[in-house]
């Protein structure tokens, strides 16, 4: 019974990380970039989500429509302003693009900083425990694995079942042939950065009901992210998300066996071992994708 | 030639010397300031808050007064992040750059720590209002003074009670951070010497994105008592996650977290009963204690909590000691300090050879429906002690 309780929650924990790591993962498929922003847009809807629940005294998911929309748009925007102009500059774009979204992460935490503050805030909703043969489940945490899943098999299904998720699917393993076959490169990356930025804050909106967060706690989003994306392989959409449910169960085992502090540490040995054998990620070698 | 020469030498060492005269002049009837970094952000910001309020209500309520040796008192102050690299760099800045007259601690043990030998090397009579970690006050160290009850006193109550309600297991859990481990192993040597079980004890850092396998290992162990020597951010965590896991143990203790009110706010039925601790409290009859409530409450429209009273005391100490000694004088403020006693709203100030905090009191408080309740020493309790806890 133990080991089962561990494994459920062990997914459910992988469960917060697939939310946390698939939108990272779609902005660099398809445009090679590694949005240094990212877990500033998952703090910023976060505590968006807290300030409305607080205000409205409305259910916290009914801001989900909200953060979405509100990213979707504030996506699209940076993409164009900020992102696009670097596409231009060939093979100095990848470093280009980190510096800006390095810049941009700096000043979107000053903007959350003096908007929300700096207090660590989580919503007392969702508090319910369920007890189902002996396991107990956090109802935040069934809620939030519940999106991660639906949201992972939504972009299964737009990435392999319409024409425009065919398309991005395309731009991501090659621009050029892409563009060759007639896609308008230029507009998939549009659409993929402003879709991760809205799931980004999809993620943002459901965490704040499973853990604190902060203006501060955005680099650590981003950091974790990057290593889910990068232990599963960049752009593998599948391989992210086994990685998010193996770094989820491995994680709690150490926390139950071994104590806070190792499970603390168990994404970047992970990661290390990772590099050290297999630097692509081991999303395709367990056939993920 | 060589006279003209003579004459602009001269000219340039009256320049001199009148430059430093008016810097002097401008000095002595300028204002006194204080110097101080504080965790604006970072994982303290919460508890930092309170400390900064704590303070610049001090310095408000000193000039209300004629501020010190008929100079007005002001403080500067800077973000340190939460982070002690950041904080030494600070304090160095404070001290060397912005040579500030007088210096208070910033919040946190950990930080207090970065920073004491910095205080011993530029000699700096230096109180520190958030540090409760005892290894600072040692020989060597004598020009820090500790400013809040030792860490080793967190909570020190709360086990003999447990104790006789028939509390025999003990679960503790600490952030690994200067201050909470001192907590953390004096609760555990505590639970030992009074014949408790250790059943449970780990040590986590932040950020910690989950906690509910350690809190699955707590439910494993079955503790009567589960102690977390805790901040803000891990208190919210394993509180959340003991009751994800559908685990209440009969008592559950946190430091720190629970003397703010965001903490109820944030976990509504499941900060009911939670026990904490604290140095300062509003219905103690301390010296100016309905004052400085009165007076916060109107300058920033909420209640003060401990941090604050313990850095309003800090500069009401420092205050003392530059009016007693008519001097900015370091070393006479250092002497002064180790000698004497102050009354503060805090209790009463006074400190050992080594400048360890000893004459104030530690007390247990509970949320009770949402309001927190003095629970211990019983003479002045406001409520007694509910139990067990149910996270509802």
């Amino acid at each position: 019974m133990l080991a089962l309780q561990l494994i459920v929650d062990g997914i459910l924990l992988g469960g917060m990380y697939i939310l946390i790591a698939q939108s990272l993962n779609l902005v660099f498929g398809v445009m090679g970039v590694v949005n240094l922003a990212h877990g500033t847009f998952i703090t910023m809807a976060g505590l968006f989500t807290f300030w409305f629940a607080t205000h409205t005294h409305l259910n916290p998911l009914l801001a989900i429509p909200l953060v979405f929309g509100g990213m979707l748009v504030i996506g699209a925007i940076v993409e164009r302003l900020l992102l696009e102009p670097l596409a231009k500059t060939g093979r100095r774009a990848e470093l280009l693009s980190l510096i800006v979204t390095f810049g941009l992460s700096y000043v979107l935490i000053q903007v959350t900083l003096f908007v929300w503050g700096s207090q660590f805030v989580s919503l007392p909703d969702f508090q319910s425990t369920w007890t189902i043969g002996g396991l107990t489940f956090s109802e935040a945490r069934i809620v939030a694995g519940a999106f991660a899943a639906a949201i992972s098999g939504g972009l299964y299904v737009w990435l392999n079942h319409t024409a425009s998720g065919k398309a991005l699917l395309a731009t991501s393993q090659s621009q050029i042939g892409a563009a060759t076959c007639g896609i308008d490169v230029r507009s998939m990356r549009l659409i993929a950065f402003a879709v991760g930025s809205a799931l980004a804050a999809t993620a943002g909106a459901l965490l704040i009901l499973v853990l604190p967060l902060a203006a501060q706690s955005a680099d650590t989003l981003t950091i974790l992210a990057f290593v889910i994306v990068a232990v599963g392989g960049l752009g593998d959409y599948k391989g992210a998300a086994v990685a998010a449910l193996l770094l989820g169960l491995i994680q709690s085992a150490a926390g139950y066996y071994l104590g806070g502090d190792i499970e603390s540490i168990v994404p970047y040995v992970l990661l290390i071992l990772v590099m050290l054998v297999r630097p692509q990620g081991f999303g395709r070698v367990i056939g993920a994708r | 030639m060589l006279n003209a020469l003579g004459k602009i030498l001269a000219l340039f060492v009256a320049l001199a010397l009148l430059t430093i005269s008016a810097g002097t002049a401008r000095a002595a009837n300028g204002p006194i300031v204080i110097g101080a970094s504080i965790s604006n952000t970072g994982a303290f910001a919460v508890d930092a808050a309170y400390a900064l309020q704590g303070m610049q209500l001090a310095v408000a309520d000193a000039n209300a007064h004629g501020g010190w040796l008929g100079r007005q008192v002001e403080l500067k102050y800077y973000d340190d992040k939460s982070d002690p690299g950041t904080a030494v760099l600070l304090y160095t800045k404070l001290i060397t750059d912005d040579k500030v007259d007088l210096v208070v601690g910033p919040y946190s043990s950990a930080i207090s720590q970065a920073i004491a030998p910095l205080i011993n090397k530029y000699q700096v009579a230096t109180i520190e209002p958030e540090s409760s970690l005892p290894d600072i006050y040692v020989a060597g160290n004598e020009w820090n003074f500790q400013g809040i009850a030792a860490s080793t006193t967190y909570l020190d109550d709360l086990l003999p009670i447990a104790k006789e309600h028939g509390a025999r297991t003990v679960a503790v859990l600490a952030l690994k951070s200067a201050f909470a481990l001192a907590c953390y192993s004096a609760r555990i040597n505590q639970a030992k010497s009074l014949g408790m079980r250790v059943v449970y004890e780990t040590t986590y850092t932040l950020p910690q994105p989950d906690f509910s396998s350690v809190a699955l290992a707590v439910k494993n162990a079955n503790p009567d008592v589960v102690l977390g020597c805790t901040y803000y951010p891990d208190a919210v965590g394993i509180t959340q996650a003991l009751h994800g896991i559908g685990f209440s143990p009969k008592f559950l203790a946190e430091t720190i977290a629970p003397a703010e009110a965001q903490f109820t706010k944030t976990l509504g039925p499941l900060a009911n009963r939670v026990v904490s601790n604290t140095s300062w409290w509003p219905s103690l009859k301390t010296a100016g204690n309905t004052e400085f409530i009165a007076s916060y409450r109107a300058k920033f429209h909420d209640n003060p909590d401990y941090h604050a009273a313990a850095n309003y005391s800090a500069i009401q100490v420092l205050g003392a000691a530059v009016k007693a000694t008519k001097s900015l004088d370091q070393a006479k403020i250092r002497d002064w300090l180790l000698h004497n006693r102050v009354e503060t709203v805090q209790g009463a100030f006074k400190v050992d050879q080594n400048g360890a905090e000893t004459a104030f009191k530690q007390y247990l408080f509970q949320i009770q429906n949402g309001a927190s309740k003095l629970i211990w020493p019983k003479k002045g309790a406001e409520a007694q002690l509910v139990f067990p806890y149910t996270g509802s």
